[in-house]
């Protein structure tokens, strides 16, 4: 098109300004790039599924949630107790304990690179019902698959996530043993197994759930049989896949009307509502990134490019009279200017966004941002038409008013003040 | 690259003052000039469309840079205030946290008489507490307000004392609770269900008192808030609300308060978590400290305990605070970064609309260097009136309440739900200010060298 | 057809200075042949510009009507004036106001961009009129590399390249040395001669006037002497 080989030749004309306006829109839509990532990672976190939906079952009223091992087998079922009730199938099932500890035995020394929280469970849920990692496929999959033999092999195996194996400095095959400080004096030793594949598990391990038990039990037998103080508390969470809505408030009443889990009480909610009731506590710093950062952020870059574009506008007067003069319409100047302005915002918006993702999720391995169990947000793949929309759209409103006031340049006017 | 680091911190530490020293240095350049300011002032009078956008411009990114630092200094404000000097927390050994901690009925009472612990009336000054977070579902609530939330419950033996202890007081109006944490509904038939009497922390009242439906609020004796005399339910009782606490800047604002031995055994929580003593004063509670710990095993030995100095406790919450202060201090050097291009802009476009002005000036015999610091002058002018108007618009959110968190970071255990009262102090300002003459010199330096590298001759064809 | 090929009929155009009302043309009739060159002299303030943008579309009598070839002008829309601008009239300024960024044939290409041309045709027409101005040779230089007299033969070209009857051009030569001056008027008297170009030109300089068919002066607004009604030879 003509017109666009025009509005490329002014882009060229100044390059300083040019340069300057779409440096400036890289590094905004580069902060609202990250902003959005996360908040669209929350909010497809707290969205209810109609089908498929994982449900976690809890302790009733405490945060943290502890219950006792002796829940785990019934609860893994959906706590099936009359006749007819539906039975949860093991593939759709998984218990979580958590097991904190650093392999420096001196608490003292406790720091981000000796520190360890792992997931204890079965080995199969990994593959089966851990979120992202159950839909893994290709290579990756392979991989993992591979891993998750050998930790249902080897009682003291574990898995570890790429970063969290860099910070502790070991590789598969390693053994250490990690200082507990929620399960005092269980002091466990641990072989890699295997390494999660990179992404949202980079800072993630994983352990046998039975091994964190028998070594309860162990204790116990060591203590003339008193208890470990965790005993009785040591099963966090129990996560069930259900087909839809329907057998979810099924399984929802089994869990809640069974007798057997009054001490503690128990809860059942959507994965979706948990983290929804988790968000809470941030809800205002959300509310803040979305409705106060993001739309500043955006202003300001429409601020910026309006200023660069009504500048050029005022310095071409001349020219877009001239252009009058040749025949050219005014719509047509309009266009001129607003495709300027588009250009450098689309392609700005473009490479940001585009960086951003690769740079992020590529390079950084996400985005640190500690919020509720979250440690680290990738930027989706829609991102590269955010960067599209958000360069696009601050251009265009940043440029909509140098192009009218461009178009009604009066020819008289501009020569009247030359000649 | 530490020394880098340390230079930083110092200037952080000192912002008001190294505003004060920049603003000397940007008028002292005004004397130097010689080129007069009101040229300066006379041309962003003239271009003021582009000048206004660029001002705003300044506007929103300092008055972003405000809001989120009130944010952070409200927590900073929660961490420090919510310690008491002289009281020590005491939780059971291995525990990180107090929701980790089970504390047994035996050892507390041997706990309480040690020697060294501040006595009243011959009674120990010590709050014997049963924390826990439930999970509260909200039964009928207000459109967009949460369905469920984080209630920390704080279940005391004998409330008057724990109030000592924590430094916290009633509002006008307000009773602790009855000695059996129940009583008598108002209003209600004689033999119905008594209801749970709790006293809520100040922040906690308020949130509570949004959670209601509007036309019940619309009805209520405070449309903002629970008062004495208001319910609300939660496990199948009725709660009423007793007593409101006077608004301690801290951590105990967000929290409700009733009787532990009716809390916790109705949240499955039968023992003592928590423990927390007075000594006489700051030296003292650090040698209890290390007495309850077993400090080189010369101290206590009944049982093992794990002691923090309580002031400590809640620094070391401050974990969130950093993690939030680094977010906002990025997010402002980008948006600044962003914002210095465009002050690049406007400043390129003053100068080539002024080029012959520029000539003039040569001409007459201004140095290439008065040329730089005039232009350099406009650009910082540009910053301080739009630095100071955002400023100006960030003290609105001064006193803004918002919900947040902290915590101690991974391996410090849980965190606390709190409310927080937004501050914007001459600290915050100082920054904001700070950051707008940053972005105005960076902005306006390169421009304003390419405008002392006009030759005058050039300047004028 | 009407030989009388521009007609500006009784128009007035006044201006509004604050509260003070400004007339720059008053009453003014004037008519150019097809193929006169006329030259517009005249003081300053005296309203020859104005006279030429009204001529060219570029402004709107306060009254009156100005009449190019069959077509009102002074009543059509700023739209259809554009439209009218591309292939009607050709602009000659003082100033030549290229367009800096681009070389000589893309300044020339300009206003073929409005018209629906294949590049191959649009090749043709520039290299033709920058032929034509004698600039074959410097098809590809920027304005910024030509001489006064080369940019305004530029100029030129541009405003012949759509083959527009009519030229009006506003000082050709003011910014010119005396030689280049010379050239320039040359070319627009070969312009008329050989292309039967429709001419008016706004000019200070007697010699310039000397080269028209026709030298019409303008004073406050109002011709000082009746254009003598040449006879229709055409």
């Amino acid at each position: 098109m003509n017109l666009l080989r025009l509005v490329i030749d002014n882009l060229v004309r100044n390059p300083m300004r040019t340069i300057l306006t779409s440096l400036a829109t890289m590094i905004m839509v580069l902060v609202v790039t990250g902003v959005f990532s996360i908040l669209s990672f929350l909010a497809a976190a707290t969205t209810e599924k109609a089908e498929n939906m994982k449900g976690i079952v809890s302790e009733r009223w405490q945060i943290p949630s502890q219950m006792p091992w002796s829940y785990a087998a019934s609860l893994k079922e959906g706590a099936p107790y009359q006749p007819g009730d539906l039975k949860v199938a093991p593939k759709d099932s998984m218990t979580w304990s958590f097991y904190g500890g650093s392999t420096d035995s001196n608490p003292k020394n406790r720091s981000v690179n000796t520190i360890l929280f792992a997931f204890c469970l079965e080995p199969q849920a990994l593959l089966t019902m851990m979120d992202d990692l159950d839909t893994l496929k290709g290579p990756p999959r392979k991989d993992l698959e591979a891993s998750v033999a050998k930790l249902e092999q080897n009682r003291i195996g574990i898995i570890l996530g790429r970063e969290r194996a860099k910070s502790l400095g070991k590789a598969v095959g390693d053994r250490f043993t990690v200082y507990s400080f929620n399960y005092k004096d269980i002091n466990l030793e641990f072989e890699v197994v295997g390494l999660f594949p990179p992404g949202r598990y980079d800072l993630s391990s994983a352990i046998r759930g039975d091994y964190l038990q028998s070594s309860l039990d162990a204790w116990s037998r060591e203590h003339n049989g008193q208890l470990h103080p965790m005993a009785g508390k040591s099963l966090n969470l129990v996560w069930l896949r259900l087909k839809d809505q329907k057998i979810f408030s099924q399984v929802s009443d089994q869990i809640l009307t069974n007798p057997s889990f009054t001490s503690p009480s128990v809860k059942f909610e959507t994965a979706s509502s948990g983290v929804g009731t988790f968000l809470q506590a941030y809800r205002d710093l959300i509310w803040g990134m979305q409705w106060l950062l993001a739309p500043a952020i955006l202003f300001t870059l429409s601020l910026v490019i309006s200023n660069s574009i009504s500048i050029n506008v005022r310095e071409r007067r001349t020219e877009f009279a001239v252009l009058k003069v040749l025949g050219f319409r005014p719509w047509q100047i309009l266009l001129l200017v607003l495709l300027e302005a588009l250009l450098v915002g689309v392609t700005s918006g473009l490479v940001s966004a585009g960086g951003t993702y690769l740079l992020v999720n590529n390079v950084m391995g996400g985005l640190r941002f500690p919020i509720a169990f979250f440690g680290s947000f990738y930027i989706p793949e829609a991102a590269w038409w955010w960067g599209v929309a958000i360069g696009g759209g601050t251009a265009f409103v940043g440029s909509v008013f140098p192009a009218w006031s461009a178009r009604t340049v009066k020819v008289a006017e501009v020569f009247a003040k030359v000649a | 690259m530490t020394q880098l680091f340390a230079v930083l911190t110092f200037f952080w530490n000192h912002r008001p003052e190294t505003l004060a020293v920049a603003l000397l240095a940007v008028a002292g350049l005004g004397l130097i000039s010689r080129v007069p300011v009101a040229y300066s002032a006379m041309n962003l009078v003239v271009r003021w469309w582009t000048v206004s956008l660029t001002i705003f411009a300044f506007v929103l990114v300092i008055g972003l840079l405000i809001v989120m630092l009130a944010f952070v200094n409200g927590m900073y404000a929660l961490t420090k205030t919510s310690g008491q000097p002289g009281n020590v927390i005491i939780l059971a050994d291995g525990a990180t946290d107090e929701s980790f901690s089970n504390l047994a009925i035996t050892d507390v009472s041997d706990i309480a008489n040690q020697p060294g612990i501040v006595r009243v009336d011959n009674a120990p000054l010590v709050s014997r507490e049963t924390y826990v977070i439930v999970n509260q579902p909200i039964i009928d609530g207000a459109e967009g307000r949460p369905k469920r939330r984080f209630l920390q419950v704080r279940g005391v033996d004998n409330p008057e004392i724990s109030a000592t202890v924590h430094g916290l007081k009633l509002m006008p109006e307000s009773r602790w609770f009855s000695d059996a944490g129940v009583g008598p509904l108002p209003g209600a038939p004689i033999d119905a269900a008594p209801a749970v009497e709790i006293v809520l922390g100040n922040g906690i009242a308020r949130e509570l008192g949004l959670d209601r439906k509007p036309e019940v609020r619309a009805k209520a004796k405070d449309a903002e808030r629970l008062v004495p005399g208001d319910t609300f339910a939660l496990n199948n009782r009725t709660w009423l609300v007793v007593g409101v606490l006077e608004s301690s800047g801290g951590t105990y604002d967000s929290e409700v308060w009733g009787k532990q031995s009716l809390l916790g055994p109705m949240f499955g929580k039968d023992n003592y978590s928590t423990l927390v003593i007075r000594t006489k004063d700051a030296a003292t509670a650090e040698q209890m400290r290390d007495f309850f710990a077993n400090k080189d095993d010369k101290g206590y030995t009944k049982a093992k305990l794990n002691a923090i100095v309580e002031t400590k406790y809640f620094e070391g919450l401050s974990q969130t605070n950093v993690q939030f202060l680094i977010g906002a201090v990025i997010v402002a050097v980008f948006t600044a970064v962003g914002g210095i291009f465009g002050v690049m802009n406007t400043m390129f476009a003053a100068i080539s609309q002024r080029t012959r002005d520029i000539g003039v000036l040569r001409l007459l015999g201004f140095r290439r260097s008065q040329i730089l610091v005039s232009f350099l002058l406009e650009s910082m002018l540009l910053a301080i009136i739009g630095g100071a108007l955002g400023c100006a618009i960030g003290c609105f959110a001064d006193g803004w309440t918002a919900n947040s968190i902290v915590s101690g970071g991974p391996g410090g255990g849980g965190g606390k739900f709190v409310v927080l009262k937004m501050q914007v102090d001459a600290a915050v300002l100082s920054t904001g200010m700070l950051l707008a003459l940053t972005m105005g010199f960076f902005g306006g330096l390169i421009p304003s060298i390419s405008a002392m590298r006009l030759t005058a001759l050039d300047a004028l064809r | 057809m009407n030989p009388e090929y521009v007609r500006v009929l009784h128009v007035h155009k006044w201006f509004r200075r604050g509260s003070e009302q400004v007339d720059v043309l008053n009453d003014l009739t004037l008519q150019v042949a097809e193929g006169e060159f006329v030259g517009l002299m005249g003081p300053s303030g005296s309203g020859k510009t104005t006279l030429l943008n009204l001529i060219a579309g570029l402004d709107r009598p306060t009254s009156g009507e100005v009449w190019v070839k069959d077509q009102c002008i002074s009543a059509m829309s700023e739209g259809q004036l554009a439209g009218w601008r591309t292939r009607g009239i050709g602009f000659v300024f003082q100033f030549y106001h290229l367009l800096p960024v681009l070389s000589a044939y893309r300044n020339v290409e300009m206003p073929l961009l409005l018209l629906p041309l294949t590049a191959a045709e649009r090749k043709e027409r520039v290299l033709t009129a920058l032929d034509l101005v004698g600039l074959a040779d410097r098809v590809h230089h920027r304005p910024g590399q030509l001489s006064g007299g080369q940019q305004q033969r530029v100029g030129i070209a541009r405003a012949i390249v759509t083959d527009p009857d009519l030229i009006v051009a506003d000082e050709p030569t003011g910014d010119l040395d005396a030689k280049s001056a010379e050239e320039i008027l040359a070319l627009l008297c070969e312009l008329k001669t050989s292309l039967n170009k429709t001419i008016v030109m706004v000019t200070h300089d007697p010699r310039a006037a000397a080269r028209a068919d026709r030298v019409v002066h303008l004073e406050k607004g109002q011709l000082v002497t009746e254009p003598t009604p040449i006879s229709a030879a055409m």
